[in-house]
């Protein structure tokens, strides 16, 4: 975890800015984000509701409302500026490279379709691994299961995949192997009768692991989950992180954690960025961020929980309220509500700058 | 509660209804003076007054009306639905409904494969180009269609295909008529169309489809309007809905986002107030046929209500009224077949 | 700790600010706006037409049963469209646009008298319908119960009459006049306002607000008429205005099919009727008369269409 400085990200969002277009007014919801993530690592973003952490994510995957639009920045993801992709090859992105677990499992699954459906379609996307597969399971005899199917990814090449032929009869065998096996990697007991229901048959924290598994089935180099744990009540919410921090070392791939709230943050992530007001105002590892907190807002957020060792009288709540985005403060959004406010703070937008090893903040504080 | 408890609730409340029916139709037809009074198809002009009494008090016409009422529901049940036509020319009623019936059958049904296959495609342009050029344009097409007087747009029909098309000397559909060769072939089901289809003669049945086009499309062109916008109503519904985020995230092609994950859902309720307005067809036909002479029920019944022809209105009302209703209960079953969520 | 001002805007205002919200949206589709001015249009016709036209024309003199000499009937002397194949040029002093009728009537001058008969019946029609038949579905659904099964059994049977047939019956029976036919439509028309109103009222009910409206002490029918039904109303409004084009087309089709009181009415459905008679010589005759009932059922379709758009509480942005 120290040596992610040393390594290139493999996401690089660089200065950020989106608006959404309302009746009422632009919503300028981002305002110049910079969110780095490096390969195998799990990054956590923070923040309260409404401060742009699922906006970042919709623009990462291309899946803005048509009333949103990318007024400057750039995404670079394994050289290439998101930002620029076309439709299809967004749409290819999303179907190998970045897949994404969504908040509410009742209302993200399709309630007409079989699990069965809805999961398989995702292992149809890669096609040609497919056939790969079935080719290795019968030239070779070896046995395909999700994890030798998630190391065969990226070597198609090597394989000549044109000279067999492969039945279809055989891709959905091997595809209907991989779901179970993908099920059982996500703990869900009985996979099979599983795959024959529909998702109102299901329990919320079973619809959860399943939708996990429909994004592992993608075989994405980064997995994003928006607030998974939401939803769910706090045993469920337990079991998933669990689950999570298990995956953590079996996939390949690198994860970016959305949650407001900072114990999930905790309990999972090797870095955290702190999202204000459509900017990112603090990144640093997770130790670090809770021993040596530097942007004042960090700061209040972990003052403002309650500990179990020592109780108190009274909650200490960070004064004011969240701003409103289509007539935001000028300057650095924050400053209305800081303790530490100063002329600067209103005239100009703090930098994120790195202070020390790994550690950015954006507060004229420290020089930003 | 089991499916099955559910149909028979339902068939309870069906014949309800049709009692509701029967009785308000009933008074209607027997209780008032008419111009032509109710026992006119079982006397002829020749005979004397007391003959015509005798009549009168043989078939019950005398007795108060709730009476009459019961004998008219004995005879029914039993399958005597009275005498129908003016003076000496009556036939039974059923046999001349029914013998109409399939002409109205055909027709209906033709034009409610045509609302759908145009109307359909129509309506999910409609919602995915929402509020763009496609979307006006499918939207007047539609809107048109309901707006339009059904007499008028038959009649517009016809003097363009019949009229303007025989002045300018190009092949012209014919202007009225089911068929125009009658009798050449067996009537099996009563459907040109499809008794042409079943003899063989190829002649017949391109005949009986030519004059099967127009009045088709006619009646067609009111509905399709209507379940276009029922469909771009549902699509857009749908395409909000989360699970087709989720879809679209999975990086799968936007056509297979339509037709696997959102089609299905779209068309569930599209299905159930179909089903009930392509029941109404079979009623609301009557002027199409008037129109294009088709022989079918509506057309008699318009005949039946200028004659004050009792029996005829009874019998054609009550048929429409069960096809109103058993057609509810067809698609509330289907709900349930389509829709895994839904459970007795 | 800091505290911001928060102003309590009136119910009223909000309403108010509904109501701008909804008119810029409306005006943003170009088919709405288009179909929103034609319906406009064509109620200020119908405030004014007889006063742009003289109504005694409907009847010329020597009415009923005179009809004009052959030389004034059907005449086409507009001579940029000819469109039937034997018409005798009337060489006269007026100028008729659209020609004129079997009677030697100015067609054009018969549509617009006809335009307020259509319009005033269809309104009367509709708002009754409206109003009884979302009544009726209110009541139904917030009592629930015995009466709501009993109600709704009864919306089913008028459901299931074929609602032109009845409505012929009706004027055979009680005679040709606009009364009965209007009767004939009422009694026909109000399930659906029944079934859409107890559908609203049903999901309305359940919410938290009407809890909260009756803990403190709110009586039912004042629940019911302040707050319930102005929340529910919008399918309703968009419903009726659907229907007011609906009405014109069955009233039309009804006149029609004869069910006219006077041959000399100057309505849509009546002209039309004379122009069949002479579709092949004067097709004109019955294209306009269907032509402006297409118009005007047209804008107030699009009208409530675009209504229904606007109006989704989900849709708006």
């Amino acid at each position: 975890m120290a040596k992610t400085n040393r390594q290139q990200p493999i996401l690089d969002v660089r200065n950020l800015k989106a608006n959404f277009h309302t009746y009422r007014g632009e919503v300028k919801a981002l305002n110049g984000v910079y969110l780095k993530i490096y390969p195998r690592e799990v990054l956590a973003l923070v923040g309260e509701s409404g401060c742009g952490k699922s906006v970042t994510v919709l623009t990462i995957i291309g899946l803005l409302p048509e009333n949103a639009y990318v007024l400057s920045g750039r995404i670079i993801y394994k050289g290439k500026d998101l930002l620029n992709a076309s439709k299809e090859e967004m749409r290819l992105s999303r179907a190998s490279e970045l897949a994404t677990v969504f908040q509410d499992p009742m209302t993200y699954l399709n309630p007409v379709l079989k699990i069965d459906i809805q999961l398989k379609e995702n292992f149809m996307l890669n096609k040609d691994l497919l056939k790969a597969a079935v080719i290795t399971n019968k030239i070779e005899g070896k046995q395909i299961g999700y994890s030798e199917f998630l190391g065969m990814k990226g070597s198609t090449k090597n394989l000549s995949i044109k000279k067999y032929k492969v039945s279809k009869g055989e891709i959905k065998e091997m595809q209907r192997k991989l779901c179970l096996d993908v099920l059982r990697l996500v703990k869900l007991p009985d996979p099979e009768r599983i795959l024959q229901q529909y998702p109102f048959e299901l329990s919320g924290g079973m619809r959860q692991r399943v939708m996990i598994a429909m994004a592992l089935a993608r075989l994405p180099s980064i997995f994003i989950a928006d607030e998974i744990t939401t939803a769910l009540d706090v045993t469920i919410q337990a079991q998933i992180l669990r689950l999570m921090k298990d995956l953590k070392e079996r996939i390949d791939a690198s994860t970016l954690i959305i949650t407001h709230d900072l114990s999930v943050a905790a309990e999972v992530s090797d870095r955290i960025a702190v999202m204000y007001g459509g900017n990112v105002v603090e990144v640093a590892s997770t130790m670090e961020i809770f021993k040596k907190p530097l942007h004042p807002y960090t700061t209040l957020l972990m003052r403002a929980i309650p500990s179990i060792l020592r109780p108190v009288n009274t909650l200490k709540s960070i004064p004011g309220t969240v701003p409103e985005m289509i007539n935001p403060p000028p300057g650095c959004r924050f400053h209305p509500r800081c303790p530490y406010a100063t002329v600067r703070c209103k005239k100009e937008k703090p930098k994120l700058t790195e202070i020390s090893d790994g550690h950015e903040v954006a507060c004229h504080l420290y020089g930003g | 509660m089991k499916l099955y408890q559910y149909i028979i609730k339902r068939l309870i409340l069906m014949i309800f209804v049709l009692f509701g029916v029967s009785i308000i139709i009933f008074y209607l037809c027997r209780g008032f003076p008419t111009s032509l009074p109710p026992w006119t198809a079982y006397i002829s002009p020749n005979m004397k007054p007391a003959q015509i009494e005798a009549m009168k008090i043989a078939h019950g016409f005398d007795k108060p009306l709730p009476i009459q009422y019961f004998y008219w529901l004995r005879d029914v049940l039993k399958g005597n639905w009275g005498l129908t036509g003016i003076w000496a020319n009556c036939m039974p009623a059923n046999k001349v409904f029914f013998r109409h019936f399939p002409y109205t059958v055909e027709l209906a049904v033709t034009a409610a494969i045509l609302a759908m296959i145009i109307g359909v495609p129509l309506g999910i342009i409609s919602a995915l180009k929402s509020n763009k050029l496609p979307d006006h344009i499918s939207r007047i097409i539609s809107l048109v269609g309901y707006s339009t007087p059904a007499y008028w747009f038959g009649f517009m029909l016809q003097l363009v295909f019949f009229y303007y098309f025989y002045l300018w000397g190009l092949p012209y559909l014919p202007s009225g008529g089911a068929t125009g060769m009658e009798g050449i072939v067996p009537k099996l089901t009563g459907m040109p169309v499809l008794d042409g289809i079943l003899a063989g003669n190829l002649e017949y049945t391109w005949d009986a489809i030519c004059h099967l086009i127009l009045p088709a499309f006619s009646l067609s062109f009111i509905s399709l309007g209507f379940l276009a916008r029922m469909v771009r109503a549902s699509m857009l519904e749908i395409l909000r809905q989360d699970y087709i985020t989720l879809a679209r995230s999975k990086g799968l092609k936007e056509r297979v986002v339509i037709y696997r994950h959102a089609l299905k859902n779209a068309l569930i309720p599209v299905v159930t107030l179909a089903g009930i307005f392509f029941a109404g067809l079979l009623g609301g036909s009557a002027i199409t046929e008037f129109v294009f002479s088709w022989p079918g029920v509506g057309q008699q019944a318009l005949k039946a209500i200028s004659e004050d022809d009792s029996n005829f209105i009874l019998i054609y009302t009550l048929v429409c009224a069960f096809i109103v209703v058993t057609a509810n209960l067809a698609v509330d079953i289907l709900y349930v077949f389509l829709d895994p969520r839904i459970k007795y | 700790m800091e505290t911001r001002n928060v102003e309590v805007k009136s119910e009223w205002q909000a309403r108010l600010a509904d109501l701008k919200y909804t008119l810029h949206l409306m005006r943003k589709n170009p088919l709405v706006l288009s179909g929103s001015l034609i319906a406009l249009f064509f109620i200020a016709l119908s405030l004014l037409a007889n006063y742009i036209v003289d109504p005694n024309l409907a009847y010329p003199a020597g009415y009923p049963g005179k009809r004009y000499p052959f030389e004034r009937s059907y005449m086409w002397n507009n001579p940029i469209i000819n469109w039937g194949p034997g018409i005798t040029i009337y060489k006269g002093p007026e100028f008729f646009y659209l020609g004129t009728d079997g009677w030697g009537r100015d067609l054009l001058k018969m549509l617009i008298l006809s335009i307020p008969v259509d319009m005033t019946n269809a309104a009367i029609i509709t708002i009754t319908l409206a109003v009884f038949g979302s009544l009726i579905g209110a009541l139904s659904g917030y009592v629930g119960g015995k009466i709501d099964e009993l109600i709704m059994r009864i919306t089913d049977i008028f459901f299931a009459f074929p609602g032109l047939l009845l409505a012929m019956v009706f004027a055979s029976m009680f005679g040709r006049t606009l009364e009965t036919l209007r009767l004939a439509l009422l009694l026909v028309g109000w399930p659906p306002y029944t079934r859409l109103m107890r559908g609203q009222l049903l999901s309305e009910k359940e919410k938290p607000y009407v809890e909260a409206l009756r803990a403190l002490g709110m009586g039912h029918i004042r629940t019911l008429f302040r707050h319930i039904i102005p929340n529910a109303i919008y399918p309703i409004l968009v419903q009726a205005t659907m229907d007011f084009g609906g009405v014109i087309l069955t009233f039309s089709a009804l006149m029609f099919l004869g069910f006219s009181p006077s041959q000399a009415l100057p309505e849509l459905g009546n002209l039309a009727a004379d122009g069949y008679t002479h579709i092949f010589n004067a097709p004109w005759l019955m294209i306009f008369p269907g032509l402006t009932i297409l118009l005007m059922s047209l804008a107030f379709n699009l009208l409530g269409d675009g209504l229904r758009d606007v109006l989704d509480p989900r849709l708006r942005r």
